[in-house]
């Protein structure tokens, strides 16, 4: 668990030590709230010069596909993937996915493992939203599965409630942990932090002919022009923890491009050890990451799929 | 998401001059369309233009996510008539945050529902039917819909308070069986704030010319409407469609390619 490197804010708690009476809540809330004075300010030519790079990038996919092809929609899922550290693309690049948490069809066809983790996620963060917006989780299956029910995704409802009893058991044996960490984790937010979940994230390229998006689980604080203003927090169900650490790099990227500067603080909860982690946005984290996303376009233009639309 | 002064410039700057003889004839060419295509709608069911319709039309059958399951109300249909509500109650001053205004709302739909009220919505009374649970969820979708609007505005560079999220709808004078709406969720004196969402499309530029060309059928006279601004959260982006004799052609072209889409066979019918 290593999130707050560079600078460390904060030690984490051991790995499965961390339960709600150790108040690690409002550890986080402090530690997002930090010195107001010193917000820093950002180089207004940051956010144009990012573009820039990525937009020469995006031009080489777009005139290797051909200016007619849809649009292509990348999210994290596709860019940081650890099993695709070539950052080329694979064989579902081309459909993508928008980052629509409701869209539980699109997982179906991953193995059982694969579509265990995707259900969990979910549910965990259903009960996340509950947490920041009530403060309170009653039942955690029965809870998540009528957030799910309000939200349209009744392909992740039919999955959970189609389990067999003794898998539904373990299941939501699995998801009260996740809440009982994420109740000693999650901040409560008095209402003028402006607290928000699920906002999502949208950059075109190339026109439009490519898309790099993202959702933000939660963003907190109130937006001031020209100064990095808000705090995002990330939530990990089931890690891993560098590829967790590194979407929030990529959502805070995304936001330098939407509103001309990043959020300045970043925490990252892990719902299933309760371990946290909080660090500063900085201009070498986004250029890391532009870079990444530029080289993954360079080797898409010269892939094999890229006349496929 | 931040204050963004792009996009409260296109809210506040003047709109161009236009010469009034081409707005007029282009005003007279739209209204003239209208009339021919709700006598063609003689005997047909009602048909209302929306955006939905307009967007609908425009899609081609290539485009993807192409899904005309029926309505429902979910977290995601309802977090605008929700989230408008609560900036509406913002920008009274009765609600200090987006979270106590949603919250606010929510409870005028339970109290509404138990009270009989004739206030008391489908909306409402669906909000009112679920769990705890379920409308935390609806809550959470509608408190960051309100919070990327409010915050996004400038609120007190309008002279007059802005109206929020009031849709304007015209009925053809020649046909009860025609309406066109307008929505804008934030209006103020010289501009129309429409927020959108999923990717950009074609046919965006026709979905706020509609709203031009109801705002301007609903004026008296040669009175222009303001600009209409579109704005997804999303990205940032924004579209502007000014107040000018293409935008109406636009509007009434897009509201006959709606209704010829909808099923009514306009040049045997005419």
């Amino acid at each position: 668990m290593v999130l707050v490197a560079p600078r460390p804010l904060f030690r984490p708690a051991p790995p499965g030590d961390a339960t709600a009476d150790r108040g690690t809540g409002a550890e986080v809330l402090a530690l997002l709230r930090g010195d107001a004075a010193a917000r820093p300010r950002f180089d207004p030519g940051l956010a144009g010069g990012l573009r820039a790079w990525l937009e020469d990038a995006a031009y080489d996919v777009v005139a290797a596909r051909g200016e007619h092809a849809p649009p292509l929609f990348l999210g994290p899922r596709q860019l940081l993937s650890p099993h695709d550290e070539q950052g080329g693309p694979g064989h579902d690049w081309v459909a993508g996915d928008r980052g629509d948490r409701s869209a539980g069809a699109a997982t179906d066809h991953r193995g059982d493992g694969a579509t265990d983790r995707v259900l969990l996620s979910r549910l965990v963060q259903a009960l996340f939203r509950q947490l920041v917006h009530t403060g309170e989780v009653h039942d955690p299956l029965a809870d998540a599965l009528e957030a799910l029910r309000a939200t349209g995704d009744e392909a992740t409802v039919r999955r959970a409630e189609s389990l067999p009893e003794g898998a539904r058991a373990v299941l939501a044996e699995t998801l009260a942990v996740h809440a009982r960490n994420l109740s000693g984790l999650v901040p409560r937010f008095a209402p003028g932090w402006m607290a928000r979940t699920n906002d999502r994230v949208a950059i075109p390229l190339g026109g439009g002919r490519i898309v790099l998006h993202g959702m933000f689980d939660l963003v907190v604080g109130l937006p001031q022009p020209r100064t990095a203003s808000l705090c995002a927090v990330g939530l990990s169900s089931d890690g891993p923890w560098a590829v967790a650490r590194r979407s929030l790099h990529y959502l805070s990227l995304l936001e330098t491009l939407r509103s001309g500067t990043p959020p300045f603080r970043l925490a990252l909860l892990e719902s299933a050890s309760g371990r946290y982690g909080v660090e500063d946005v900085r201009e070498e984290h986004l250029r890391a990451i532009a870079s990444h996303i530029a080289a993954w376009l360079e080797r898409a233009s010269a892939g094999p799929t890229n006349a496929h639309g | 998401m931040h204050m963004d002064n792009r996009l409260m410039d296109a809210l506040v700057e003047p709109v161009s001059a236009v010469d009034p003889a081409s707005w007029r004839a282009a005003l007279d060419e739209a209204k003239s369309k209208l009339a021919g295509l709700a006598v063609r709608r003689a005997g047909a069911t009602r048909f209302r233009v929306t955006d939905h319709e307009v967007r609908t039309a425009f899609r081609s059958d290539t485009d993807d996510a192409v899904h005309d399951d029926p309505f429902a109300w979910t977290a995601l249909t309802a977090r605008r008539p929700i989230g408008v509500a609560a900036v509406r109650l913002l920008v009274a001053g009765a609600a200090r945050s987006p979270l106590e205004a949603v919250r606010s709302r929510l409870a005028e739909s339970g109290r509404w529902v138990r009270d009989g009220s004739s206030s008391a919505s489908q909306l409402d009374r669906w909000v009112e039917s679920l769990s705890p649970a379920g409308r935390a969820a609806v809550g959470a979708e509608a408190v960051t819909w309100a919070t990327r609007l409010w915050c996004a505005l400038d609120w007190s560079m309008f002279a007059v308070p802005p109206v929020v999220g009031r849709d304007h709808w015209w009925d053809s004078p020649h046909s009860a069986l025609l309406a066109l709406r307008g929505r804008a969720d934030v209006r103020t004196a010289d501009a129309h704030l429409v927020v959108l969402s999923g990717p950009r499309r074609g046919s965006v530029r026709a979905e706020l010319a509609l709203v031009t060309l109801v705002e301007s059928l609903r004026l008296r006279g040669d009175d222009r409407p303001g600009r209409v601004v579109g704005w997804w959260p999303d990205s940032g982006h924004l579209v502007r469609v000014e107040p000018e004799p293409a935008a109406l052609t636009l509007g009434a072209e897009a509201v006959e390619l709606a209704i010829g889409g909808a099923g009514t066979p306009l040049r045997s019918a005419a």
